[in-house]
């Protein structure tokens, strides 16, 4: 097959719009509705009982709005690419999508894009929106989610230095090079943005995948690959288990501690939990695509 | 030209085509007509590509179908007997996937829709089914594609818009197109499907022109009944009779009672069209 066939930017943008559209004309309306509707409403309802219970003019907390914006993006992400693209393997929707000219890996990096990354951006920004214009008006709120999470950022060295000094002083640990080494992974970004691709491509996987039922059998097909995960697991947990339970049991014996943080997986935790999220991935990957390749109607 | 070429397939180990070989050749509007069930739908999704033959191939200027390769399908358009009600004004819907055929032409999608009397800015889903069918049969014509597959597209039209339909075909297809309609209401598409395709469970009964069905069949229309007609049926004001055509004398071809002679005389039907 010719390249062009498989892959042209001219046609790939042109197909992205399109896809854009479609999914404003499918899915608009309840990203609009979960992103915006969710914060006002925890708002109006926080007010109110305050002013009936404690007859105060209060707004909702910081926690509790990152609750409700957290509660929002999973149902962001978990009714988009039914809505979007579920229709796919129904067959009067289906045979025009596949019939579209556009190659399948334009569809299928077009789909992964606005599932795992516009969508859920658009989400987060008009819900963080909404919040700060919430807070903007009622002081009573605090400060918005967005600035408490840039604050943090800005403050993420500073942040760093406190947990390293409890750390000191509550497990009386005097390497700081270990100590050092496990916040750092843990405070780097890469710990947590893949993560955005292994909640919202299982999601895809299930949308185009399943007939009917999509959501449900998409978190039972979960629920069962966590179980054979966690039995598979089960024998390399329990020795890990039994250092962890050493070292807690002995908290203040330093050279346990130091070599149960100073061990392999500690010091690269990291590059593991990247590794892990590439292979997840790239297998739900693999799934949306054969999916896509092997779609008939 | 699209070549099919010992196609065979089956659900689920129930076989609906078995070794179909026909090409189909360009400026011709072919009907496929049969019984339900008896893989109209399957051949028309196995030429556009939606599905993959289990045997033989199908070669359409070199294409394989089920590789939906974009320049080929930039060329073909499926109309499904099923469309889906989009969230969006029809004209809308021609604007964000109609350029995705190099050939679209938006003037024309306006027009057949004017010419079907189905209103572009109406959105998709508040359309009935016929209007909603319109939609569709407008955006594949505005298409402008060399092949066009077309599943039951009469089914859910009115009466003045099945006469509406066949003129919009008629005036806005390409002259080099090839046109394959599948339907069971033969006297909709009565004066433009030529050459006919009458499928029986897995195989080709005839796939003939209108000219060689008149030379070889004669259909009278008369009062008297012909003793050696190899079909009867009985109609107000007479019968329409089909026997074979020993005269050479030209008639005018009655689908219905073509479609119901050669189910009633496949092999003899085969013999005649195979010589």
């Amino acid at each position: 097959m010719k390249t062009n066939e498989i892959f042209n930017f001219k046609r790939f943008g042109k197909y992205f719009g399109s896809d854009i559209r479609t999914c404003r004309a499918n899915f608009g309306l309840s990203l609009i509705t979960i992103s915006l509707l969710f914060p006002i409403v925890i708002y109006i309802i926080s007010i109110a009982f305050n002013r009936i219970l404690n007859n105060e003019w209060v707004g909702p907390g910081a926690d509790l709005r990152l609750f409700v914006f957290a509660i929002s993006m999973v149902c962001i992400i978990v009714t988009m690419p039914v809505k979007c693209y579920g229709k796919i393997t129904e067959k009067q929707y289906g045979s025009l999508w596949l019939t579209l000219p556009a190659s399948r890996l334009e569809k299928f990096i077009s789909m992964v894009i606005l599932s795992c990354i516009l969508m859920p951006l658009t989400g987060a920004a008009l819900s963080l929106g909404i919040d700060a214009v919430i807070c903007g008006l009622d002081h009573t709120c605090g400060s918005s989610i967005a600035k408490e999470g840039l604050d943090w950022i800005r403050n993420l060295d500073e942040t760093k230095e406190v947990t390293l000094n409890l750390m000191y002083e509550s497990l009386e640990i005097k390497d700081a090079a270990v100590a050092q080494n496990i916040i750092n992974q843990l405070s780097s970004p890469w710990l947590y943005i893949d993560e955005i691709f292994g909640i919202t491509l299982p999601f895809l996987l299930g949308a185009i995948f399943f007939k009917n039922g999509k959501t449900v059998k998409t978190f039972l097909a979960l629920f069962a690959f966590s179980s054979i995960m966690s039995i598979a697991m089960t024998p390399l947990m329990v020795s890990w288990a039994k250092d962890i339970l050493s070292a807690f049991e002995n908290l203040t014996d330093e050279a346990l501690i130091l070599s149960f943080l100073n061990n392999g997986f500690f010091r690269n935790l990291v590059l593991i939990d990247t590794i892990s999220d590439l292979l997840l991935n790239g297998a739900l990957l693999a799934g949306i695509w054969f999916r896509i390749k092997t779609l008939k109607h | 030209m699209i070549q099919i070429k010992d196609l065979g397939f089956s659900y689920g180990g129930f076989p609906v085509l078995k070794n179909i070989t026909m090409n189909l050749e360009e400026g011709r509007i072919y009907g496929l007509l049969g019984e339900n069930g008896v893989g109209k739908t399957t051949l028309l999704t196995l030429i556009s590509g939606l599905k993959k033959p289990l045997t033989g191939s199908i070669d359409t200027d070199g294409h394989n179908p089920y590789e939906r390769e974009p320049s080929f399908l930039s060329d073909q358009y499926y109309l499904s007997d099923e469309v889906a009600a989009v969230n969006m004004k029809a004209i809308d819907y021609a604007v964000n996937y109609g350029r995705f055929w190099e050939n679209f032409d938006l003037a024309k999608f306006n027009e057949v829709m004017q010419i079907l009397e189905n209103d572009p800015q109406k959105k998709m889903t508040t359309m009935s089914f016929g209007q909603l069918k319109k939609t569709y049969i407008a955006f594949a014509l505005a298409c402008n594609t060399k092949y066009l597959f077309m599943d039951e597209p009469t089914n859910g039209l009115d009466i003045p818009s099945k006469a509406q339909f066949r003129k919009a075909v008629m005036k806005y297809t390409r002259e080099d197109s090839v046109i394959l309609i599948s339907t069971h209401q033969v006297r909709d598409l009565e004066n433009i499907i030529d050459p006919i395709i009458i499928l029986d469970r897995q195989e080709v009964l005839l796939n003939a022109g209108i000219a060689e069905i008149s030379e070889k069949l004669y259909f009278d229309y008369s009062n008297e009944v012909n003793q050696s007609a190899l079909y009867r049926e009985m109609v107000p004001g007479g019968n329409i009779q089909v026997s074979l055509n020993q005269t050479s004398e030209e008639s005018k071809v009655n689908l219905e009672a073509l479609f119901n002679t050669v189910y009633q005389h496949k092999e003899l039907i085969k013999e005649i069209f195979n010589k």
